[in-house]
C-alpha cells in the first residue's frame, strides 16, 4: 500500500500537516517523501492500534498511548527513510524490503509488546502508578526498534514471524555501513534528532492530564477471582506460565491482557484484566488454587486505579530503626545493618535475648506433643536483652560456641547465629519486619549506641541522619525558624519558615535582594541557620538529645555548641538543633533531672551529674562516681530550700550559698543540697561530674551568701529594735499549766482569811483555784480558794513558801544582782503572810503571770543577753546553735550539765560547810550564797555565759535542796523551759527526771527541817545524794539524766 | 550596655517600723535589694535615686504596709557583640571563663585564637602563645560577647577573643 503512494513524487502537504503536526524533521528533500508516506502509515497505525488492543498483554494504557505511539512510528519512518535515502538509488528490492518494513512496524508492535509481556507483564506484585513507566516502556520499545538489537531471548519468544530475523540482520548491517560512512558530526546531530525528539515526546506526556490516563468503560475490565488465600502470587505465576504455553497468535491463545495480585491487603483474590468474563474462566481453567467458578468480581471502572495503587514501600537504609514482627525478638528494635540490593532481605542488628542455656530444664521431659512448638509463644517468658557474653555462653553452651575473627574483629557463633560486639546479627527478610512506625525509644537506641560509645562517631552520625530522615520532615522545621538554602537554584538565600506543608518548607527571604519575598523550598534543600552565641537545643536522635547549649561555632552543616551542663563543646547537625528559649536544666530520665538528689539507699544519698539514655550517673555522698539505673532510684529527694547548715566556724549556711573547701583542694561552689552533713555543691568551672562537688559542712568555709542576703532587718517582720525593749507579744509564754499532781495536796495548811481564817488543814484534794481542805478541827471538808491558803509545817508551823521554789530560782537565775536580793529580801522573811507572794501562789494564771512577766523581763534580756537562745532570730548569733537539729542538744546538754554540776558545786558549797548553817535558817541567806557559789564555783564567767541556762536552773537547785519548797521548783522549771525553749519535747523529759528527783528530797529536806535543824541529817541527805553522784559527774560532762535519778533514790 | 531605668519596687514594711525612719528602712531596703541584682535580663548596678516612694498601704488582715517606690536605675544589659574587659577567674582545657563585673563570661576553646595554645604544665596553668600573650587566672581580657544566656537570676554568656584587638590587654 505504502509502495503506491511512494511511487508518486510528491504527496500532499496538507496532509503531513494533518497527521503529523510535531516532528521537525531536517532530512531535506526528504520530507516531501516522508511526507507523502505518512498517510497511509497512520492509517497502519490505526490499525495497529485496534491489533494492539486486542493483541497485546500489556498494561491497560489510555490516551497517552497514542501519542506515545505515534511518536515511536515516527521515529521508525524516520530510520526508514534514512535507509530508504541511499536504498531507493541501488536496486528494486529495497522496496519490498521496505515493504516489509511496514509490516514489520505493524507485526513488530505486539512482538515488542510480548517481550515486555512475556516476562513482566502478567506479573505485577506492585503496580507503580506513575505513568513515567509508560513512557519509559515507549522509549524501551522504540530503541529497541532503532538498534534492530533483539535479545536471542525474545527472539526464541516469537511464535511467528521468525523468518524476519534475516531481514533484521541485513538491515543492522546496512545501518552500520551508513553509520561509518557518515561523518561524525552528522551522526551526532542525527542522533541528537532522534532522541532529543523523544525527549521531548516523552515531555508531551507527562503533560497529559492523569484523569485522561484513567480507565474508561472501553477498557478491559478487572475481574477478582477468589482463590486459596495466601496462594495468590502461586496463582499469579500459574497464569504466567499458562501465557508462556498459549502466548497470543498462537492457537488457543489466552486472552487475559494481565493478571496481579494485591497481597495482604487482599488475600484471597486475585485480579485478571481482560475483555470478557469467560476469557477469564478459560484463562483459569484447570488451574489449581484458583476458583474462577465461584461468584467474580467486576471490578468498577471507578476502583481500578485504587487496585493499582500502592504505598510506596519504605526504602530502607543502612543504619535505620527497625521492628521484628514476630519471633524472639518480636517488637525488639533493630538496626538495618545492609540492605539486600533487591531491598527484600535485610541484615539486621539486634540485642540478643539469651539465656545461655540457664533456664534449660535437663530434666524435662523432651516436648510435649500437644503442644504444637515448644516455645511457641516466646515473647512472654523471653529473656531479657542483653549484650551476648561469650563468658556467659561458654559456661553451659561451650559447644554451640565458636569464635571466627573477621576482618572487623571478632565474632562469635553461637547456636547458629552470628554476634559482633555482643549483638546478634541477622538476616531477615522485610516482610518479617516492621518498618513504619517504628519510633525507636531512648532506651533502646542507647542500647545500640553503647557499642559506639568510644568516640566512634561516625554511626552516631549515620544513625543521626536516618532518624532526621525518619521523623516527619515538616516537623524539624517550624514557623520563624531561621533557615538557608544551601542547594538548588535559590542557594544561598536566607530567610525564616513561614509554614510548612509536607516536604516544602515557604520561607520568607529576610536577607539579600528577595528580602520580602516568600518562596517556596522542598526540605531537602534547606538547612536551619544560626549564629554563634544562640542558644540552642539539640532535638532528633543523637545521643546528645536535649542537650542545651550555646552555638560556639558553625561551620557549614555542622554547628559547635557548648553544653550548659558539661561545659562540653558538643557538635551536631544544624538540623538537629533547634532555637531554645529554656533555661532550665537539660537532660532528663523520665523524672530525673541532672542535679538531683537521689536516695540510692538508707544511707547513701547521691547527686545525679548526668542523665544518659538509660542510665544515670551520680556522685554520692562519699564522692564516689557510680552508673545506675533509673529503678535503683528509691527515691527522689525533693529539694529543701529552707535548709540550714553551719560550716566550719559555725556560720549559717543555706541553698545557694558559696562555700569554699579549707582542706584538700579547696574547691568552691554553689550549695545545691544539704544532706544532714554532706554539701552538694556546683561549680560551674568544672567540668567533670557536671560541675558537683560533694562536700562536709565542717570542711568548708562560707565566702559569699546568697545573692548577699540582707543584711538589715527584714521589713516585713518585727522590727528587732523594739523587740528587744520588751517582752513582745509573740514571745509569750502559754499559759503556766499545772503539771502532774497538785504539790499542795496533803501540805498542812492555814487559811489566811475568811471565815475559817487561821484554821490549820490538810490539803485533800485541789482544782486550779481551789483546794478541799481536811480541817484539823472540824472533821469537814471544804473547798476554800487557794490563794487564801498558806502552807504550813505540819510540825514547826513554820509557814512554807511554796512559791520560793518558782521565785527563787528565777530571780537569780535572772543574772541581776539587784532584784534578787530584793526579791528574797521581801520575800523570805515575809513567809505566808507576804501578800506580794500569795497571787503567785495561789494564782495560778492571773496572778502567776504578772510575777511571771516581773521575772520575765528580767530574764528575758538576761536571756538575750547571754547571747543564746533569744537572739539568736535576730542577730544571727544563732549560729551557736548550728541549727535545727543540733539546738535541741545543745540545750539538753547545756542545761543539764551545768545544771548538775552547779548543784554540786553547791553541795560541795555545802560540804565546805560554809554554807550549811544558812540552810536551814534563811532560806534567803541560804540561798543568794547558793547562787553565788553556783557561780563561783562554775568559776569562769564565760561557762555561765555559755551555758546561762543552766545558771538559771542550777540557781532553783540549791534552793530546792535547801529547804521544803523544793516541790516549787519543779513547777517553775518546766515553766521557764516553756516559756524559752523552743523545743518543749526536749524539755520535757528531762522535767519530770528533775521534777522527780527533787519530789524526792524535798519531804527529806522537809522533814530534816521540821526536825529542829539536825544540819548533820539534811546535810548528808542531800550532800550525799547529789553531790556524790555531781562530783564524778562534774567532771565527766553532761548526763544530767542518771544524775537526777541517782539523786533520787538516796533519800 | 548601660541604661538609666525607671523602675517600680514593691516593699512591705512591718507596722513595728511604722515611725519616723520609715523612709530611711525603705530607702535602705531599696538600695540593699536592688542594687547588684540580677533580673536575667540585666544587672541593677546602682540605684540613683527615687522618683517616688508614694503612699504607703496598710495591708488588710496583716497590719504590713505596702509601699510601691519608684526609682531609677543604672543597669548593665549586656548585648551579643558588645565588646568588654574582664578578668579571668579561671582557665580550663574546655575553655576560660572569665567575669566582666557581674557577668561570667565563658570562652571555648573554639573561641579562642588557634595560636593560643593551652599549656597545663605551667603554674598556674594557662593559655599562651608563647609569646607576650599569657592567659592565666587574673588575667585582664579584651572580649567580645558572643551570645547571652538569660537565667532566672543570673546571665551567662560567651565570648570570644578570636578577633583582631581582643585578648589579653
Amino acid at each position: 500500500m505504502s509502495r503506491n503512494v511512494l511511487d508518486q513524487d510528491f504527496g500532499s502537504e496538507e496532509e503531513d500537516d494533518d497527521f503529523n503536526p510535531a516532528p521537525a524533521d531536517d532530512s531535506g528533500d526528504e520530507d516531501t517523501k516522508q511526507a507523502a508516506r505518512r498517510a497511509p502509515d497512520d492509517e497502519d497505525d490505526d490499525d495497529d492500534e485496534e491489533e494492539v488492543n486486542t493483541g497485546r498483554t500489556g498494561r491497560q494504557r489510555a490516551g497517552s498511548e497514542d501519542n506515545a505511539g505515534r511518536g515511536a512510528d515516527d521515529d521508525e519512518e524516520g530510520e526508514n527513510d534514512d535507509e530508504e535515502e541511499e536504498g531507493e538509488e541501488e536496486d528494486e528490492d529495497e522496496e519490498e524490503e521496505e515493504e516489509d518494513d511496514d509490516e514489520d512496524a505493524n507485526a513488530g508492535r505486539p512482538r515488542k509488546r510480548r517481550r515486555k509481556a512475556g516476562v513482566h507483564s502478567f506479573f505485577e506484585e506492585e503496580a507503580g502508578v506513575d505513568e513515567d513507566e509508560d513512557e519509559a516502556e515507549d522509549d524501551e520499545d522504540e530503541l529497541a526498534e532503532f538498534g534492530g538489537e533483539m535479545h536471542p531471548d525474545d527472539m526464541d519468544a516469537l511464535p511467528v514471524g521468525a523468518e524476519t530475523d534475516d531481514r533484521r540482520h541485513r538491515q543492522l548491517d546496512r545501518q552500520r555501513e551508513l553509520a561509518a560512512s557518515m561523518d561524525a558530526e552528522k551522526q551526532a546531530q542525527m542522533l541528537k534528532e532522534r532522541y532529543g525528539r523523544n525527549r521531548a515526546a516523552a515531555t508531551d506526556a507527562v503533560v497529559v492530564p492523569k484523569r485522561l490516563l484513567l480507565p474508561s468503560v472501553d477498557d478491559p475490565s478487572i475481574w477478582g477471582v477468589r482463590c486459596k488465600a495466601g496462594k495468590e502470587r502461586e496463582v499469579v505465576f500459574s497464569i504466567q506460565k499458562r501465557i508462556e504455553e498459549r502466548p497470543p497468535g498462537s492457537r488457543n491463545p489466552i486472552k487475559i491482557m494481565s493478571a496481579f495480585e494485591r497481597g495482604g491487603a487482599m488475600a484471597g483474590y486475585i485480579y485478571v484484566e481482560a475483555r470478557r468474563q469467560a476469557d477469564v474462566m478459560d484463562a483459569l481453567q484447570d488451574m489449581t488454587n484458583v476458583y474462577p467458578r465461584t461468584k467474580m468480581i467486576l471490578v468498577p471502572v471507578r476502583e481500578m486505579p485504587d487496585l493499582l495503587r500502592v504505598q510506596k514501600s519504605e526504602e530502607l537504609m543502612p543504619g535505620g530503626w527497625v521492628r521484628i514482627k514476630r519471633g524472639k525478638y518480636q517488637g525488639d528494635l533493630a538496626q538495618i545493618e545492609e540492605v539486600e540490593t533487591n531491598g527484600l532481605a535485610v541484615t539486621v542488628r539486634l540485642i540478643p535475648r539469651l539465656d545461655y542455656g540457664m533456664n534449660e530444664d535437663i530434666g524435662a521431659p523432651i516436648a510435649d506433643p500437644k503442644r504444637k512448638r515448644p516455645g511457641m509463644n516466646p515473647a512472654v517468658a523471653r529473656p531479657p536483652q542483653r549484650a551476648f557474653s561469650e563468658a556467659e555462653a561458654k559456661k553451659k553452651h561451650a559447644k554451640y560456641l565458636s569464635a571466627t575473627s573477621g576482618l572487623g574483629g571478632k565474632s562469635w557463633n553461637y547456636l547458629g547465629e552470628t554476634y559482633v560486639d555482643g549483638f546478634l546479627i541477622k538476616d531477615l527478610k522485610v516482610q518479617h519486619l516492621i518498618t513504619k512506625n517504628v519510633n525507636p525509644r531512648l532506651e533502646e537506641v542507647t542500647m545500640f549506641a553503647r557499642g559506639s560509645e568510644d568516640g566512634t562517631s561516625n554511626l552516631d552520625l549515620a544513625s543521626l541522619a536516618e532518624t532526621l530522615k525518619n521523623s516527619a520532615a515538616e516537623d524539624s522545621y517550624l514557623p520563624g525558624d531561621p533557615v538557608e538554602v544551601f542547594r538548588g537554584e535559590q542557594q544561598g538565600l536566607i530567610g525564616r519558615t513561614s509554614s510548612t506543608r509536607g516536604d516544602i518548607v515557604t520561607l520568607l527571604v529576610t536577607e539579600g535582594d528577595l528580602a520580602g519575598q516568600t518562596i517556596d523550598a522542598p526540605v531537602k534543600s534547606l538547612r536551619k541557620r544560626f549564629r554563634e552565641g544562640d542558644h540552642v537545643k539539640v532535638i532528633g536522635g543523637s545521643r546528645y538529645q536535649d542537650e542545651l547549649g550555646m552555638v560556639v561555632q558553625v561551620k557549614d552543616d555542622t554547628v559547635t555548641l557548648l553544653s550548659d551542663m558539661s561545659m562540653q563543646e558538643i557538635t551536631v547537625f544544624s538540623k538537629d538543633l533547634r532555637l531554645s528559649a529554656e533555661t532550665g536544666v537539660d537532660g532528663k530520665l523520665g523524672m530525673f533531672d541532672v542535679h538531683d538528689l537521689v536516695q540510692l539507699d538508707a544511707a547513701t544519698v547521691a547527686c545525679i551529674v548526668k542523665v544518659d539514655r538509660e542510665s544515670l550517673r551520680v556522685l554520692d555522698q562519699n564522692g564516689s562516681i557510680r552508673t545506675i539505673l533509673p529503678t535503683q532510684v528509691a527515691n527522689k529527694i525533693t529539694p529543701r530550700k529552707d535548709a540550714v547548715a553551719t560550716d566550719r566556724n559555725g556560720a549559717e549556711i543555706r541553698h545557694g550559698d558559696t562555700v569554699r573547701e579549707v582542706y584538700g583542694e579547696q574547691r568552691n561552689g554553689v550549695i545545691l543540697h544539704i544532706h544532714r552533713s554532706f554539701l552538694f555543691l556546683h561549680n560551674k568551672a568544672q567540668a567533670e561530674n557536671s560541675g558537683i562537688v560533694v562536700v562536709r559542712t565542717t570542711n568548708v568555709v562560707t565566702v559569699s551568701a546568697k545573692g548577699g542576703r540582707s543584711t538589715g532587718p527584714d521589713l516585713t517582720k518585727m522590727n528587732p529594735a523594739l523587740m528587744r525593749n520588751g517582752v513582745p507579744g509573740g514571745m509569750m509564754g502559754p499559759p503556766q499549766k499545772s503539771f502532774g499532781r497538785d504539790r499542795m495536796i496533803g501540805k498542812t495548811v492555814m487559811v489566811r482569811k475568811g471565815p475559817f481564817k487561821g484554821l490549820v488543814g490538810i490539803v485533800k484534794d485541789s482544782t486550779d483555784m481551789q483546794a478541799r481542805v481536811e480541817l484539823h478541827s472540824k472533821n469537814k471538808l471544804i473547798s476554800i480558794p487557794k490563794d487564801i491558803l498558806v502552807v504550813k509545817d505540819p510540825v514547826t508551823g513554820q509557814t512554807i513558801d511554796m512559791g520560793r521554789g518558782r521565785g527563787g530560782p528565777r530571780v537569780p537565775h535572772g543574772g541581776s544582782g539587784g532584784p534578787p536580793s530584793a526579791w528574797q529580801g521581801g520575800r523570805t522573811p515575809m513567809g505566808a503572810g507576804d501578800s506580794s507572794r500569795t497571787p503567785a501562789w495561789g494564782g495560778p494564771s492571773s496572778s502567776r503571770t504578772p510575777a511571771w512577766a516581773g521575772i520575765g523581763g528580767s530574764r528575758t534580756p538576761a536571756w538575750k543577753q547571754d547571747g543564746s537562745r533569744t537572739s539568736n532570730p535576730y542577730d544571727g548569733s544563732q549560729t551557736a546553735y548550728g541549727g535545727f537539729g543540733s539546738r535541741t542538744p545543745a540545750w539538753n546538754a547545756g542545761a543539764r550539765t551545768p545544771y548538775v554540776g552547779s548543784g554540786n558545786s553547791d553541795f560541795d558549797a555545802f560540804a565546805a560547810g560554809s554554807r550549811t548553817p544558812a540552810w536551814g535558817s534563811s532560806n534567803a541567806g541560804n540561798r543568794t550564797p547558793a547562787w553565788g557559789g553556783a557561780t563561783a564555783s562554775n568559776g569562769t564567767k564565760d561557762r555561765g555565759y555559755d551555758a546561762p541556762t543552766p545558771g538559771g536552773y542550777s540557781a532553783p537547785t540549791p534552793g530546792a535542796y535547801g529547804s521544803a519548797p523544793t516541790p516549787g521548783v519543779s513547777a517553775p522549771t518546766p515553766g521557764a523551759w516553756a516559756d524559752s525553749a523552743p523545743t518543749p519535747g526536749a524539755f520535757n523529759a528531762p522535767t519530770p527526771g528533775d521534777k522527780r528527783a527533787y519530789d524526792a528530797p524535798t519531804p527529806a529536806a522537809f522533814d530534816n527541817a521540821g526536825g529542829s535543824r539536825p544540819y548533820d541529817a539534811p546535810t548528808p541527805a542531800l550532800g550525799g545524794s547529789a553531790a556524790t553522784p555531781g562530783a564524778g559527774a562534774y567532771g565527766d560532762g553532761d548526763d544530767g539524766g542518771p544524775r537526777s535519778e541517782e539523786g533520787t533514790p538516796s533519800p | 550596655m548601660f541604661f538609666l531605668k525607671e523602675e517600680v519596687k514593691v516593699i512591705t514594711l512591718h507596722p513595728s517600723y511604722f515611725g519616723p525612719n520609715m523612709r530611711e528602712y525603705l530607702i535602705n531596703r531599696l538600695n540593699e535589694e536592688e542594687e547588684g541584682r540580677c533580673t536575667g535580663d540585666h544587672f541593677v548596678i546602682c540605684v540613683m535615686d527615687m522618683v517616688d516612694i508614694g503612699e504607703g498601704r496598710v495591708l488588710p488582715g496583716s497590719g504590713q504596709a505596702e509601699y510601691t517606690i519608684k526609682y531609677r536605675a543604672i543597669i548593665w544589659k549586656p548585648f551579643r557583640g558588645e565588646t568588654v574587659d574582664a578578668i579571668v577567674t579561671s582557665v580550663k582545657p574546655t575553655g576560660i571563663f572569665t567575669l566582666a563585673g557581674p557577668l561570667s563570661v565563658f570562652i571555648a576553646r573554639k573561641n579562642i585564637p588557634s595560636d593560643i595554645k593551652w599549656e597545663p604544665n605551667t603554674v598556674p596553668p594557662q593559655y599562651t602563645d608563647h609569646a607576650d600573650q599569657v592567659i592565666e587566672k587574673g588575667t585582664s581580657l579584651r572580649l567580645k560577647i558572643l551570645g547571652v544566656k538569660p537565667d532566672v537570676a543570673a546571665i551567662n554568656a560567651i565570648g570570644t577573643i578570636k578577633e583582631d584587638y581582643l585578648g589579653p590587654l
